[in-house]
Formats: C-alpha cells, structure tokens, sequence
C-alpha cells in the first residue's frame, strides 16, 4: 500500500506492506537506519521517534498509522548547516555517548521533552528518558547534556 | 613531572559525533548488494543427542540458497579457549537451549526462516544438569567433555589461593563469621544484539565484519575452523553497541557460520540476532554459590579467611576458567590476613553457558566478602567503615598471595574520601534508629581489582601510526573500542607524545589486515597495555620527526623546543609541523612506526596457590544510601558516592562515563537483575522481564579520582572499566541491611528477598524460549 506522511519536515511516499512497523519502513524501506532496533517489543526505547510532537517506540507502531503524520527522526535532528545541533553538540560536549546505540533515541527523547517542558528539571529529565535504555553510560552524562540545552534554549528565548 | 598538554585535560570523544548524528554504521545498518540472510536452528532442549540431521528439505526451500552443519567446518568448527569444548554449530550434542544446530542463508530474512524451520532435525533429549550442587554427584549426567585424567567430566577446573591454615585461626578468634551467599546469573544485555557480516573474496577468502570484542581471536578462530590461511582471513571492527564482555564467543560463533555459508554460496551474508534469540542464545555472568568464614580479633584484626565457591560454567567452559581465577585472587577482598584459603570450583551443567562479564568474577566474590566483612564488623561492634579502614591493603603490605605492594595503593584515601563526601558518620547515626514505613541506610563496599590479564596470560599490545599525505596521522591499535573510550584514550596519548593536536589522528577500528595483534580487548586492559603501545609509536615516530626538525633548523636535537604544534630552534623562526613532515620526506625518511608493550613479568603458581597475580590494583570505596519501603519491600537507591584509584587518568570524561555507567550495572546486579534457568530453560528472554536499571533506577552519582600513579602504566594510567561496577552490588546490599536489619545475602534483592526474607514460589516453563527462539 502508499503511505503518505510527512518525515523529517518534507513529503514521503512509501510503497510497503500494511504489516510492518514504522521502524521496518524507516530502516528497510527508506534506509534510515539512524532509528535502531534493540528489543523489537517497545522496551528499549532505541527506536523512539517523534511523531506528531510525542515520543513513540517506532517498533510499536504499524507503518500505515504514520499516515498523514508528521515524523521525525534521528536523520531530522541537525543544525542548519547539517552538523550536530545544540542537544546534539551536548551529547558530545558533556561526555554523554560510549557505545551510541542507544543515542538516536536518547536525543530523540530529550527533544521531545524540551518541546513540552523548556524548564524540566533533572527528575523531570530522568523520568523523561525512563522509556529508553542505556547499558553503558548510567545515563548521568546523558542527563547534563540535555540539562545543558535546556538551559540553553531558555537563554536565547 | 612536566606539564601535559592533553593528558587528564577535558577532551572530545573521537566517534561521538558520527553516534549523535545517527550516522554511525551499525552491523545491522550494513547491507550490500546481494546480501544474503542467515538465520539458525537453535535447540529447544537443554541437553540431547543429535540424532538425525537432515538439511535437503531446507534447500528445496524456495529462496534458500545453503545451509551447513558442523560438517561444513574443520574438526566440526570445534574451538574454545582455553578449553577446546565448544562447536561453531552442534556437534552430536546439543548443551543447552539456544545452542546453535545449523545455519541457513536464504535471500529474505523470511525465507533463512523457512528454511530453519524445514531442516529435519531429531534430539534425543538426556537427562541434565541444573542444579550446580550436584553436579560432581558420581551419577550426574555427562554435560562436560571426556576426561582422559579421570576427574568427573562435569568438573572444569579448581582454582585455589593459600596462606597457612585459615581455619585453625578461625577457631581460635574470639569474632567469627560463617555465612552463605550466592548470586545469580547476569545478561549483559548490550543494546545491540549480536550480528556479523561476511563477504567472499574473489581470492577464495574472507572479510568479516563483526561486533566482536576481540578481532583477531576472531581471526584466529575462522582460519582454524575454515581451514583457510591468516592472510585469507580478514576480521573488519564496525562500531560496537556495547559488549561488556558479551561479545566474545557468540559472535564469533556467527563470524564463522556467515563466513562459511558466503564462502559457499559467493555472496555476502549477514546474521542479525532480535532481542529474544540474543537473550537465549548468548553467554551470561555465571552464577556462583559461596561459603565464607571470616574471624577476627577483639580488637577488630582480621585474622582468618576460607573461601569457597562453586561457580556455574553452564554447558560450556567458555571464559570460565579465568573469571574462576580472577574470582580466587579477589574473593578475600582487599584485607590483611594471617591465614586464607580460597577455592573456586567450576563446573558444567546444563543452564545455558558462562563468559565473560565486567568485573569477571570480582564482581561476584565481592557481593559476597564485602556482605561477610560488614557482618563481621557488626559482630565485633564497629563501624564497618572503620573496620575496612583498620584492615585494608596499604603500601608495604603483603597480599594473602604473597605480594608485597610496593607502589599505587590508594585505598586508604578512597574509603576515607567516600566517608566524608556521603556524611557516611552522621548519616549512620541519623539512620541507627528507625521505626517508620519508609527506611533509609548506608554502606560502604571496598574493592581491589587486579589490572589486566594478570598471570592469565601473556601480556602486551601493539599499535601503529603513520603520517598522511594530508598531513593527518593514522593510529592503529589491535584492541577493540566497544563503547569504552580507548580509542579516545590512545588518540590523546599519541597527541600528547607527538606534540600534535588530537584533530590530527584519525584513531582507526580494528582490522585485522592493518593493526597488530594485541591480544584480547578484556580485563581493562586497553588504557595500560595498548595506551603504553600507542605512547611508545608515537615516541618512536617523533624521534623521526625531531631529527627532520633540528636538520631543518640547523640545531642539535637537544636544543629544539616545542610552540605548540610548531618547532623552535635557538636561532630561527618557528617551523610548522608540516614544514618539518616535508623536510623528512626529502630527507627519505620513513614517516611511520610500531610501538609494542609486554607487562613485567609475573608468576602466579596454581598448583600451590601463591605467587604475584598482576602488576597492579585499581582501589576503590562506594557508598550506597538506600531508602526501603517496609510495606513492599522497594529499594530505591538515593545516593552512590565512589572514589576510585584508577591511577593516572587520561581521559577524564570517559573515565567518569565508565564509573557511572558500571555503578548502574551494579545496582542492577544488586536489586532487579534476574535470570533464571528453570530445567535449562531461561524464563527472563526481553526486557520486559529482565528488568535493567532506567534513569529513574539510578539515583545522581557523586564520583572521584584519587590518582595514585603506576609507576608501569602510561602517564601512571591503571584501569577502570570492570572495577567500576564491582563494589555496587554490595554498598547496596549493606545499606540495605543498615535500614531494614535484614541481611540479603541472595542476589538480586528483589521484593520479595527484602519484604519477606525468601523467594515466592514461581513456576517456570519452556515457553519464553520456545516462542522467542521462532521470533
């Protein structure tokens, strides 16, 4: 079938089968294989995209339900110039990557709260991030990076 | 010493911005043109015979473009170090469930699936081994290999440390402990499953690329079992979601299956595991049930150590004997003794298989001794900290084994450190008392963590480095970065000895082809034995260089000075680093060099238990504080403070993400990891019953260095990644204990263990792993 959805702030027109998941469609079908697959059952959270504003674990939402959505990506987390943007740059800066599998959806995750809460605080952070899971880092760096661009985005409001 | 320039200085991880970006290739971000997909056949029996095996119906699938069994590969693809026990696929038997039976490549995921479920396979199921007590019963099933010396098959190997006679000094002790703990098996439970890639050469090889920790064990092993020569064999390191000792034999289990079946089908081949295969199929922490006596004076002396402990190696020996060893070294805590025996037996059974975990047997010896050494602290009625703090390791000291500490000994000053940071003495006294539902404690755990192989094997590392026609340097290292930092690490010590900015280096993965054989990326080794390789290269690339540059300035070696990046002779304007690249071309001299490290040799005697087991020990303290819910029997952890001695540290922000990221390992060791083989069978096979800590699970951690150089290591550079995680479990476990009065002494503390002191009674069944090994 044609799925038709908006992805990463431009039309997309993808022809698959109505029994795959958003994530399938996004890896396989569309080759954006920054959104990971870790559990394939909506625990892990390393394929968090945000749809329509909200997190969603891509692996639990069927790719015709992304139709007429719009959705963003991994690949549509950047500066103007392509390169990191400030969420990103803080990732980097407070040392919150080690092995990064879990870090598309970890940024994912940090842009989503900041569009709903500018002024979260580290609990609210934590219980932010409590839906994508992370083995290596303890998830404190991770914390202060989007910490770091919160306060950020409120200085330059 | 001078002052470093990038050593120990805030610094940017060298793959962290391709990880951010979500550009970084994954092996199951890989594809090519091609590409066939390789699924197994798994055993859904913990233990049988292979009675039948037939693969023609596989291959009559359509799509379906080979299939192999352990015919397929030399000697049946057997390998193993260092026990040769295991098979790349089956062989007459299958172990336990999830072993791997045969492999097929088909053009779709969902045709390799077909196929596996066409494969005509018949098991005649043997009785098994799952409880570890029994089995070295004279009548217990065979799980292990013949035994040509007589010793019960299921027996692996005895690993023993002795210092006089432990328990006639026990008796005599006015203060004396004996106590039983036991923990349980652990997943690593990396975000990335496993996978491996292999693509045929047109010279009849191989390349492989493979999430693998350890490229050229890799290597080493698909030569042997594909009977091809070394230079037909190429092992290529994608990045690495996480390993934590995971991703040694499993994946190069797969490394050979997908090499074998592109060899014969002359195409690529990948094989991508989902969570539940990986769960079921993958080695874990083994499990290991211990018996400890400890005595002490009235004065509070610790007198009197026996250890013993019966570890759980599952079907296969795997890494087993070593974490065995590293469990033996470790198991009577960083304490002086007058007298200590210690014995790890491991054994065979049938609950899936043991390996490598972080921490390596220290991590499950110290949720145990550092239990019994809190206990024993009650019972001569002093603060347990105190206790750690009258008893522990200090220069001059002479271990149990025999060593005597000469240099690097900063345990003292961690546990002094973590008192004052945690308010440990105010905070024992505000929590002495309490009545109410909700409880808070304190504890403290002390570690010592013997750094790298140690007297397991032959120790050294190799690295490269060569200047570009761009003038960028290329760094080459044997030793895996899965997450850890190291290649970050190696970049900063070339920047720093070269005199180059860090931007300069393009730090390389592993490739088998390019980089030198370093033996395996394990043990915390990277930072000490591949930093010195990298340290020595680059040293032996400047020399070069500092000649080029006093011939170009017209001066003696010993005059030139350094402006940054540029050389400064006595009488001449600065020279850029280019310039002095440019003249040593012209002057024909060769702009690369190897460096290479061996460890000062050490001698560990196994039959008599005494000896030197490593060069050196990273210290450590951590305080856990703990608030309980006595109506649930909840543990939320609230506060960690740890003070580590890794020595020297390099890489200050890496190093700090190792500490973090092993305390959250630790805590979920401590409280909610939990796996459990019910007749072989692994009930906990996705996340959502195999619970790791969230963000919400750890609490903020407050982490400090206290540097005591190694003379040895780079810079004074010890180690950090596996003791990061040891000491958690058992703080926790203690600060329970301070809030509740009850001792856990059976990992994890779930519910249940703090509310009521026991387990509930829970089924168990075959059917997470039967559904997940066809998802």
């Amino acid at each position: 079938m044609l799925i038709e959805f908006t992805l990463n702030h431009k039309p997309v027109t993808v022809d698959a089968p109505p029994d795959i998941t958003l994530l399938t469609l996004l890896r396989d079908y569309l080759g954006l294989t920054g959104t990971k697959d870790g559990c394939s059952v909506g625990e892990c959270g390393a394929c968090a995209v945000i749809m329509d504003g909200r997190l969603v674990n891509s692996c639990l939402v069927l790719a015709p339900q992304a139709a007429g959505r719009e959705v963003i990506t991994i690949e549509g987390i950047h500066a103007a110039d392509g390169g990191p943007n400030d969420m990103q740059e803080n990732f980097i800066a407070y040392g919150a990557v080690q092995c990064g599998i879990c870090i598309p959806g970890m940024v994912m995750a940090g842009e989503a709260l900041l569009l709903h809460n500018p002024y979260p605080t580290r609990s609210e952070i934590r219980e932010a991030l409590a839906g994508n899971l992370c083995r290596c880092t303890g998830y404190q760096q991770i914390v202060d990076a989007i910490e770091a661009t919160a306060k950020g985005r409120q200085g330059n409001r | 010493m001078t002052e470093l320039t990038y050593i120990g200085k805030p610094a940017r991880r060298v793959d962290a911005l391709e990880k951010v970006m979500g550009k970084a290739k994954y092996i199951a971000d890989r594809k090519l043109p091609g590409m066939l997909h390789a699924r197994c056949l798994r055993s859904d029996i913990p233990h049988g015979r292979i009675v039948k095996l037939d693969v023609a119906p596989a291959l009559a699938v359509p799509g379906v473009r080979a299939v192999i069994t352990s015919d397929d590969f030399f000697e049946h693809g057997l390998y193993g170090f260092p026990v040769k026990d295991k098979y790349m696929l089956a062989y007459q038997k299958v172990r336990y469930v999830g072993e791997a039976i045969a492999a097929v490549a088909a053009d779709t995921p969902e045709a390799a699936q077909a196929g596996v479920a066409a494969i005509v396979c018949e098991l005649e199921p043997l009785p098994g081994v799952f409880d570890v007590a029994h089995a070295l019963d004279p009548d217990a099933p065979q799980v292990g290999p013949d035994r040509p010396d007589g010793q019960h098959p299921n027996f692996l190997d005895n690993l023993i440390v002795r210092k006089g006679d432990p328990l006639a000094e026990w008796e005599k002790c006015p203060f004396r402990l004996e106590e039983h703990y036991s923990v349980v098996h652990q997943e690593h439970a990396y975000i990335e499953p496993e996978g491996a890639l292999a693509v045929p050469t047109r010279e009849g090889g191989v390349v492989v690329y493979a999430p693998n920790q350890s490229p050229f064990v890799n290597h080493g092993n698909l030569a042997l079992v594909l009977n091809l020569p070394h230079n037909l064999v190429r092992v290529i390191q994608p990045p690495v979601g996480g390993s934590f000792g995971g991703k040694d034999d499993l994946v190069y289990e797969t490394s050979a299956q997908v090499a074998k079946l592109a060899l014969i089908t002359g195409r690529p081949v990948r094989m991508i595991f989902g969570r539940e295969e990986s769960m079921i199929a993958s080695y874990k922490r083994d499990a290991m049930r211990m018996h400890v006596w400890l005595g002490a004076d009235r004065d509070g002396t610790l007198r009197a150590c026996k250890f013993a402990g019966l570890l759980d190696s599952g079907a296969y020996a795997s890494e087993s004997p070593f974490t065995g060893w590293r469990a033996s070294i470790h198991a009577m805590g960083a304490y002086r003794y007058d007298a200590c025996h210690v014995d790890i037996t491991c054994v065979y059974t049938n609950n899936g298989y043991c390996g490598a975990f972080r921490g390596f047997g220290n991590t499950e010896v110290c949720a145990a001794i550092e239990q019994a050494i809190d206990e024993l602290a009650y019972q001569v009625g002093m603060d347990p900290l105190d206790f750690r703090l009258q008893n522990c390791l200090r220069v001059g000291d002479e271990t149990p084994h025999g060593q005597v500490l000469t240099e690097s000994v900063g345990l003292t000053e961690c546990l002094q450190t973590v008192r004052r940071l945690s308010n440990w003495d105010r905070k024992r006294r505000d929590y002495a008392h309490q009545t109410g539902e909700i409880r808070r404690g304190i504890g403290v755990a002390a570690l010592f963590h013997g750094t790298s192989l140690g007297a397991e094997g032959r120790d050294y590392a190799g690295c490269t480095i060569s200047v570009q026609p761009d003038y960028s340097l290329d760094l080459t290292s044997g030793l895996t970065d899965y997450g850890t930092g190291s290649r970050t690490v190696f970049t900063l010590i070339a920047a720093e000895e070269l005199g180059v900015r860090p931007e300069r280096i393009h730090m390389q993965r592993p490739d088998t082809d390019t980089a030198i054989e370093s033996g395996p990326t394990v043990a915390s080794r990277s930072t000490m034995l591949g930093g010195n390789a990298t340290r020595i290269a680059a040293m032996n690339l400047r020399q070069t260089l500092d000649y080029a540059a006093a011939d170009l300035l017209g001066c003696d070696l010993h005059q030139l000075i350094r402006d940054g990046e540029a050389y400064v002779g006595p009488s001449e304007e600065p020279v850029s680093w280019e310039e002095v690249v440019r003249h040593a071309r012209a002057m024909g001299l060769v702009l690369s060099a190897q460096g290479r490290w061996t460890a000062p040799r050490i001698h560990w005697d196994h039959h008599a238990g005494r000896g030197v087991p490593y060069m050196a020990y990273h210290f450590a303290a951590q305080v856990a504080e703990v608030e309980v819910d006595m109506r649930t029997g909840r543990v939320q952890v609230i506060g960690i403070w740890a003070a580590h001695d890794p020595g020297r540290v390099i890489f200050p922000q890496g190093a700090y993400g190792q500490l973090y990221g092993g305390i959250a390992q630790g805590l979920g060791y401590a409280l909610m990891e939990q796996i459990t083989y019910v007749n072989g069978y692994l009930q906990e096979t996705n996340f959502e019953s195999y619970l790791i800590p969230t963000a919400v699970d750890v609490p903020e951690i407050v982490g400090t260095f206290v540097e005591a150089p190694f003379s040895h290591g780079p810079y004074g550079a010890k180690n950090i990644a596996e003791p990061a995680m040891v000491p958690t479990a058992p703080a926790i476990l203690n600060a329970i204990y301070h809030a509740t009065g009850r001792r856990i002494r059976d990992l994890p503390a779930n519910l249940e263990r703090v509310l009521l002191g026991h387990d509930l009674a829970k089924d168990g069944s075959p059917r997470a792993c039967k559904v997940g090994l066809r998802i």
